[in-house]
């Protein structure tokens, strides 16, 4: 256990609350994200936010996707992820740029770009998270028909953008008349 | 001395610190070999050609492994919260690093030791964690694009992904307004240069300049090319340029590499930082107004 492991978190800001019904679920969250050596803090729910029992955990926000896969296999149940502060809700929306013979598609902070004849993927830009240029690596010279979900391999926020400029590619190449 | 601190997409990476060696598609720290992709690589990659053509020594950089599990992350603020003051770097580069309020604040208290504070620049996640932890003014660049220009205009935002949907709508040429509220929630560095179709340089809130050509639209979809702006910037800072002139620099080098690698949008990075030199050769004594040499720093 490093330094900034389980033990160090005294005064924690992550930024981010898991929400859950009742005080069981919170403890065996709890116990699965520090096996998994992320960063947890039992706190109290602000009274606007509270949604359950008087027990939520605090988290790194931007680590959610990699908690939110591991509550999936570990059968871990939760109402919500939320940041402490600012808007609720995910970006939804996303953007596309047509370069002639290559679409992007911007969700977020991250962008994919695509070959519109071929559907593989020519480009992955943006974002800042550690993930991303693994997911870079990963995703680039891959079909979108082939290629594995950004957020089966990612474990951040912006992992979860990209996901979201991938599940929006793969549709934009589904829909378009193939050569 | 110009240290440059992120993570490398291996996760056995140990954490490693030294002199940085820049060949074509790759970097060497010591012994080891690390690909030239986007992120914390091309932004060193950028600054090793920089520093290289300019004759100043070249970048220390502090890199790890982290695939995204925050490990390596955590490694690398701890050390730095540790060993800011003796490494006494004059540019402080922070990047890929996972963001974390608390262990942001820790680097910077540390930064704060030093017995010159370094000239502090954040891209990325750890633009990201500044921002969100209310350290920004503690910064001297922030290099964001236009979506991370709309999350430092929102006040209560903590990550890109979770901005108000009306700000995201924003787009590059309401970086004023954007810049502007920033600028008063106290959300932004001394100096922005916010990347996009137009590059704005900033500087404590008024727009000193505009950058609009070459016009290469194909450069926002290659990965990386951000992250060359921020090594360029930290390059020029380190040969000891003004931070504007070091920005209106970056922004214009960035975009000719991009005309000379005739960038597309399957184009790699290593590609757009390979046309660095010629660049600077053909055109840095132009924009500079003067061929004079820089004035080098001495630490």
């Amino acid at each position: 256990m490093g330094a900034f492991g389980k033990n160090k978190k005294e005064g924690f800001e992550g930024g981010g609350l898991i929400l859950f019904r009742n005080v069981e679920e919170a403890i065996k969250a709890e116990k699965v994200l520090k096996a998994a050596d992320y960063m947890v803090k039992l706190v109290a729910p602000p009274p606007l936010l509270r949604k359950g029992c008087d027990l939520a955990l605090e988290i790194a926000l931007v680590e959610q996707t990699g908690i939110e896969r591991l509550f999936r296999e570990k059968d871990v149940h939760y109402v919500e992820i939320i940041p402490m502060k600012g808007s609720g809700e995910l970006l939804e929306i996303v953007k596309v740029k047509d370069f002639g013979e290559a679409m992007m598609v911007k969700a977020g902070n991250m962008k994919l770009t695509f070959d519109k004849k071929l559907g593989t993927i020519l480009n992955i830009s943006g974002g800042g998270c550690p993930d991303i240029p693994y997911l870079h690596a990963e995703l680039i010279d891959k079909k979108l028909t082939c290629a594995i979900r950004p957020r089966e391999n990612g474990f951040t926020l912006c992992a979860l953008m990209l996901d979201r400029a991938f599940v929006e590619s793969l549709e934009i190449w589904n829909r378009m008349e193939k050569p | 001395m110009m240290l440059i601190c992120g993570t490398i997409p291996q996760e056995d990476f140990p954490l490693s610190i030294g002199t940085v060696k820049f060949s074509g598609k790759s970097l060497t720290v010591g012994a080891r070999e690390i690909l030239c992709l986007q992120g914390t690589a091309a932004l060193t990659g950028a600054a090793c050609v920089t520093t290289e053509y300019l004759g100043v020594n070249p970048p220390q950089a502090l890199l790890v492994g982290d695939r995204g599990t925050g490990k390596g992350s955590r490694l690398l603020y701890e050390y730095l919260s540790k060993n800011l003051p003796p490494l006494a770097p004059r540019v402080l580069v922070l990047h890929y690093i996972l963001p974390v309020m608390g262990l942001m604040k820790k680097v910077c208290e540390s930064a704060q030791r030093c017995h010159q504070k370094p000239i502090m620049i954040a891209d990325a996640s750890s633009m990201y964690a500044a921002k969100a932890a209310g350290l920004a003014t503690r910064f001297d660049v922030f290099t964001p694009d236009a979506c991370e220009m709309a999350f430092l205009a929102d006040p209560d935002a903590t990550h890109p992904a979770y901005m108000s949907r009306h700000l995201f709508d924003s787009d590059i040429t309401q970086t004023p307004e954007l810049a502007a509220k920033a600028y008063q929630n106290r959300s932004a560095a001394r100096l922005l240069l916010v990347k996009g179709s137009v590059d704005y340089i900033v500087e404590e809130g008024k727009i000193i300049e505009t950058i609009t050509e070459p016009d290469i639209p194909e450069l926002e979809a290659i990965g990386g090319t951000g992250d060359t702006i921020t090594g360029i910037v930290a390059a020029f800072t380190s040969a000891g340029l003004e931070l504007n002139e070091a920005a209106i620099l970056a922004a214009r080098a960035n975009r000719m590499a991009g005309r000379y690698a005739r960038a597309a949008p399957a184009s790699r990075i290593w590609e757009i930082i390979a046309q660095l030199p010629a660049v600077f050769r053909e055109h840095l004594c132009a924009w500079r107004g003067s061929c004079g040499e820089m004035m080098v720093a001495t630490r």
